[in-house]
Formats: structure tokens, sequence, C-alpha cells
């Protein structure tokens, strides 16, 4: 697949949890109030080794937003989205940040996150 | 309908539209040559306001002007009698009859004489009749000296040249001259070592140089706008990529796309995994290529192709890097994180294992003179060696990340990494300067120009900037086409005096893009997998290597008739398996 291109984050990281590529750091997270479809998801201000899928206009529980998925550069795997653009005044903040799903990252001590049982209908997104 | 009868010789006949027959209906007719856009027979009358007539389609060109150096340069090509010819002709003198006088006095030496019409040319600036004035006498005073004239040449310093208050310096200068006349020699050329005055054509020279283009035109004044065209025009030629196509002043020129590479001549098939890294040798007849099958090959270039000469193991890594040793004799490869090996071209053999206790290297890089080698290593350091393994020097802290280049300036003073994500070190070894290129964008890659004036850089988010790092540090140029979503994709330099830009790119193109217009000429297609590396060669502007994730090298060139070979496949390509 070609000699990736990874940036090497320092300090307390989360990465992927199947390849272990650097996704974001601790310091960078704005929110922990957010869910996806598999549970608890992190808002980050910055998140890297991430390649972007098609902008999509999905509505989310707080409103109409434009985002891209995002998939681990190193395996492929969807690991959260991206807003690209907000639809409401008071959701611009989060353009430009990145959700990444607990499920799918490790935490900085290697942790991980298991699906709870009661699943959550309503969907992805959340305010802070 | 007023306007042009059919008995006007065709080139002036013009075809108007109705509209503007109309305008011309009260009577008016058209005997001046006609200027060619419609617009402007409306516009502007062939006078310009200021009275001065006007020449050429676009109404721009002084008709004086134009016809007085027509003149100089029929003088100029030795045409005198033609010169003299269009002054008459046209009524339009070369130089004024003052000037004429003016010239014809110094040529002849009559220096007092020159100096008096200079005072009635009519120059308004009094610094430059000062200057002119310095300059005659100057000569005056050194043919005084060359005839041992030596109070001449003292009067002529003292009561005339330096009463006139400008350039003390050489005043001082020239007193000295009469002191210790052996010291003339470090001022004239050394072909005049007799005779310390200068011929007096050159004096006219400098002359013509000082006073103002409208009272003496400047020498060569016509070639130089010729010339400035026709380099303009080669300027602008985006597919300009051969020496010997000679620029015609019948035709504005425009190469067609026939010089640029674009089609595959080869296809090398020996590597048994993606290959990440490719360089041409210095003199362009090599090829290296370094593979994530831990090999390295070096391939010969010569008039039938290029051929596999060496396959290098050894590497328990991939290998990230190559770089030619500056005589190109000796090649350095880097394992991603692993060791650095120099290798000899012609055996094949590995001549030494650089390596550090507990750390591994991530690039590689040659001095200029080829007496030491530099690398970075993954604690983020660089490391300089003398060739037998010994350590000189590291510069620890932030100056390189793991997938950073490593360059070095052809003076050897310059180390050039990645440093920061967003950010390129540009450190002067000797004098301790550290200089930065910040991007506001993860910088992936990085390439020299071969004049080390310029650095290619290759974003995050898919543009590669061209930066010119000679002096003050700035963006010039940004090249954009290419797909960049996860790899590293190197681009480079190439063709000729450099004038196009190549990359890889993850849709298995290679891209090509005019440097100075920016413009993307060429993607071509071929490999079946991301391009990761290109190199042109610098020996032929005609041959371009393209590396993939397919696991071959493709070479590209022009499309000229197969030669006939024992092994050339019938569609023209020339596949290399490795088989002898």
């Amino acid at each position: 697949m070609g000699r990736l291109f990874v940036v090497n984050l320092e300090g307390k990281v989360y990465s992927c949890k199947h390849c272990k590529i650097n996704l974001a750091l601790v310091d960078d997270i704005v929110s922990k109030s957010f869910q996806s479809r598999h549970g608890k998801a992190y808002l980050f201000s910055k998140v890297v080794n991430v390649s972007a899928g098609e902008k999509e206009d999905r509505m989310m529980m707080t409103g109409l937003h434009t985002v891209v998925d995002i998939f681990c550069i190193g395996c492929g795997s969807i690991v959260g989205w991206k807003y690209e653009f907000a639809h409401e005044k008071g959701q611009k903040y989060k353009e430009g940040k990145s959700v990444l799903e607990r499920f799918k990252v490790s935490g900085p001590d290697g942790s991980h996150y298991w699906v709870s049982h009661e699943t959550h209908v309503g969907g992805s997104d959340a305010d802070v | 309908m007023g306007g042009v009868g059919d008995d006007e010789p065709a080139s002036k006949r013009m075809k108007l539209s109705s509209e503007e027959l109309r305008h011309l209906s009260n009577g008016s007719t058209l005997k001046e040559p006609i200027v060619r856009s419609t617009r402007d027979l409306m516009a502007r009358p062939l006078q310009s306001e200021g009275g001065e007539e006007v020449f050429g389609p676009k109404g721009i060109i002084k008709k004086v002007e134009f016809v007085r150096i027509i003149a100089k340069a029929l003088f100029s090509l030795g045409y005198v009698k033609s010169g003299a010819h269009l002054e008459e002709e046209s009524g339009i003198a070369l130089h004024s009859s003052l000037v004429n006088v003016f010239m014809k006095q110094i040529l002849e030496g009559d220096w007092e004489g020159s100096v008096v019409t200079l005072n009635n040319i009519g120059l308004t600036d009094e610094m430059t009749i000062k200057s002119a004035c310095f300059l005659i006498l100057e000569q005056k005073y050194f043919e005084f000296l060359d005839e041992e004239k030596v109070t001449d040449a003292l009067k002529t310093l003292r009561t005339e040249i330096s009463p006139l208050c400008i350039n003390d310096s050489r005043v001082r200068e020239l007193s000295l001259f009469i002191v210790s006349p052996s010291r003339c020699f470090s001022v004239q050329s050394p072909k005049q070592d007799t005779s310390r005055a200068r011929s007096r054509t050159k004096l006219l020279e400098e002359l013509q140089k000082l006073l103002p283009p409208t009272v003496m035109v400047p020498e060569r004044r016509l070639e130089h706008l010729v010339e400035q065209a026709l380099v303009l025009q080669r300027d602008a030629c985006m597919f300009h990529n051969s020496l010997y196509k000679e620029i015609s002043l019948y035709a504005d020129h425009q190469c067609a796309r026939d010089q640029i590479p674009s089609y595959a001549l080869q296809i090398l098939q020996v590597h048994t995994d993606e290959i990440w890294s490719l360089q041409f040798s210095h003199n362009g007849k090599y090829l290296a290529s370094s593979s994530n099958d831990c090999s390295t090959i070096i391939w010969e270039v010569d008039a039938n192709g290029v051929s596999l000469k060496h396959k290098l193991s050894g590497h328990q890594k991939p290998l990230s890097s190559v770089s030619w040793s500056p005589n190109d004799h000796q090649l350095l490869t880097c394992g991603v994180e692993e060791v650095v090996r120099r290798w000899d071209v012609s055996s094949g053999e590995c001549l030494h294992v650089y390596k550090k206790a507990g750390l591994g290297m991530v690039s590689c890089g040659w001095s200029p003179d080829g007496n030491w080698i530099f690398s970075g290593v993954n604690d983020k350091s660089i490391s300089m060696w003398e060739l037998d393994g010994k350590e000189l020097e590291c510069w620890k802290g932030q100056r390189t990340l793991k997938i950073s280049d490593l360059e070095i300036t052809s003076d050897g003073k310059h180390i050039i990494s990645i440093c920061r994500e967003t950010a390129i070190l540009l450190l002067d070894r000797e004098a301790k300067v550290e200089r930065f290129i910040e991007e506001d964008q993860t910088i992936t890659s990085f390439s020299l120009s071969r004049d080390n004036r310029f650095l290619l850089v290759n974003l995050l988010n898919q543009e590669i900037h061209l930066w010119s790092i000679e002096g003050d540090l700035k963006l010039v140029s940004k090249y954009r086409g290419h797909k960049r979503t996860r790899l590293i994709i190197k681009s480079c330099f190439g063709g000729l005096k450099e004038a196009f830009i190549a990359s890889g790119s993850e849709d298995s193109l290679v891209y090509i893009w005019h440097r100075g217009t920016g413009e993307l000429i060429e993607a071509l297609p071929g490999h079946s997998g991301a391009v990761n590396c290109v190199s042109w060669s610098p020996a032929n502007p005609h041959m371009l290597a393209s590396a993939s994730d397919d696991r071959t090298i493709r070479i590209w060139g022009l499309n000229k008739p197969s030669t006939k070979k024992k092994d050339t496949h019938s569609n023209g390509i020339h596949h290399c398996n490795g088989s002898t």
C-alpha cells in the first residue's frame, strides 16, 4: 500500500484499535459528551493519520451537518467523522473538528471500550 | 457605404462591420497604415496626443525611436551606407549633429573640444555632465601617462579633474598612478600591460551608457529588445525541453508537446515488492531503486535503454531512501529505522554499515566532497560520519522527523530536513544559523533543485509548493492535480534547465507540470498502483523514471520508432525482468 505517511504524536495518545497508528492527543479533546452508533465518542480539535470520505449532509441529534467519514490510513477502518459545515449557528463551533468513536480507538493507557448492552437508538452527535 | 474602396491594396483593406462603416460615412478616408483592431479605429487617432507619431498594430511604438534604433543596428552591423540612407530617407537622424561632433572629438582625442560640446548638448542633469567630464578627463590623464608626459598628467589631475569634486576616492587612486606606475596592472586588463589608457572606442561606450538614451541611443538596443521578446517566448513555452530548438524570428516560439517524455519505453520488473524510492545518478548513467522488499537495484542507463547492473541485498528492513555519491561511484541506502549502508557501484559490494546503538537511521546524504556522510536518526538528531564509520558530529534536538528526507547543498554548508510537522529546517552547519520554511499544512516530503536555489515541498493537502531558498525564503509557486491521502509521494525537478516538475500520485498516474506557469501538462497512465516516486534524468531531459506499488519502474521517453532488439515485444515496450 505504499510507504504510509504517518504523523507521530507525543504525549497521551489515542490510537487505532486495529493497527495502533496514532490518531489524536488527549490534550486535543474538546468534548467527551458525543455519541455514535457504537456508544461514546469524543470531539477532538485535531486528528491525524486519517483519510476522508465523500462529503455528506447528515441529520444529527443537533441538526443538519455536512460531514465526511474518516478512516484510519493504516488499516482503512472507519474511526469517526469530521464536521465540514454546520447548518445551525449554534453548532458552528464543531466545524473543522473531528469525532472519534471510543469503540474504535485504544486509549492512552491501551484501554478499550466495549459497547454497552443498552444500545443507543437515537443516533450520533451531541452538544457540549 | 463609405470606407475602403476596392482599389486599395489588399493589405490595407479591412473588413469593417456595418456599424463602423456608418461612423465613417462622414467622408473621411483611410490613408495611414490601418490599425488591425477595429476597436482602435474609433478609439484613437493614429497620432498620439504628445504629437509623436506611432508605428505598429498596437500603436505603442514611437516612430522616431524605432527608426533611430534601426539605424543604430544598421551601423552596428557595418552597413554604414544603409544606415546613412535611412537617416536621409526618413529625415530622422540617429544622432544630432552636435552629438556626431562629440563622438568625433572623443575618437580623435580632442578633449577640450569634447568637454565644450558636452556642455552644449543640452543635458539637464548636472551630475551626468560632471561624470561624463570625469571620464573624458580620466582618459586624457591616462593617455598623458602612457606618453610619459607626467607633468601634463599631473596638471590635468590637479586643475581639471579635482575641481569637479566628484568621486574623490577615484581621484586618490589616480594620483597613485603617478607615484607608483606599476600599480596599473591591478586596474587594467592583463592584455593592456603597456598602455594604461583604454581604447577611445571603449571610452565612447562608457559615455554612451552615462548619457540619456535620447541624446545617444544605447548600443545594441534593437538586439536587446528582440532577444528580450525571444526569451519571454521561450520561457512561456510550456513544452520547451530541447536544447537545439532554435528560436526563429519568423513566428512566435511554441514547442509541440512532443519534447516531453510521455511514452513508456521500458517497464522494469525485478523488485518483489513496492518500490518507494528512485534516483538517477548525477551523470544520468545509473538509476537506483529501493523497495519494500529490502533490496536496492542499481540499473545501468545507456543507448540501448535501462538494464539491471546490481541487486544490493543486506538490509533487513524496507528501504526508505538512496543517495548517490557526488562522483556516482558509491551509493548510500537507508533502511527504515535501521542502518545506513555504503555500496560500491561498479562491484555491488557493501563497503560499510553505519549504525547507532539503540537507535535507527531514517535518512542519508553525502557531503559534496564525498568525504562525509550524513544521516537522520529516529531520535530526531542528525549525525555526520567519516566514511570509515567514525561519527564526527551530531546535531541533537528537534532536527529531523522519522519520515523526513535529508539533503545537503552542494557547497556542503546547509543541511535540509523536515524538523516539525509544518516546518523544514535549513541548517547552516558552519555559521550555526537555522532558517525555517513554515507551512500551514503538514509537510510529507521535499526535493532540492540541482542549483540548490529552490525546494519543492509536498504537503498533506495534495499541494506541491515551490520555495526559493536563496536569500529570503519565499513561496514561489503551487502545483496541484495529483492525489495524496495516505502515502509519502515524492516529486522532483527535471527537464531542460529543470523547467518541469514531476510527481508521483496515489491514482497511479505520473504528473508533469510546467514549472514557470504552474500548468499541468501531462498525467501519464500506465502504472497499476500508486506511483511513489519519480526521478528525471539530469543528463537526458527526455528521460523520466517512475516507481510504483505495482513493483515496476517505468522509463518514460519521447515517441521514437522502436529500435530493433531481440527481446522487444510487439507493442514497442521493452520489458526487463532481470534475466540475462
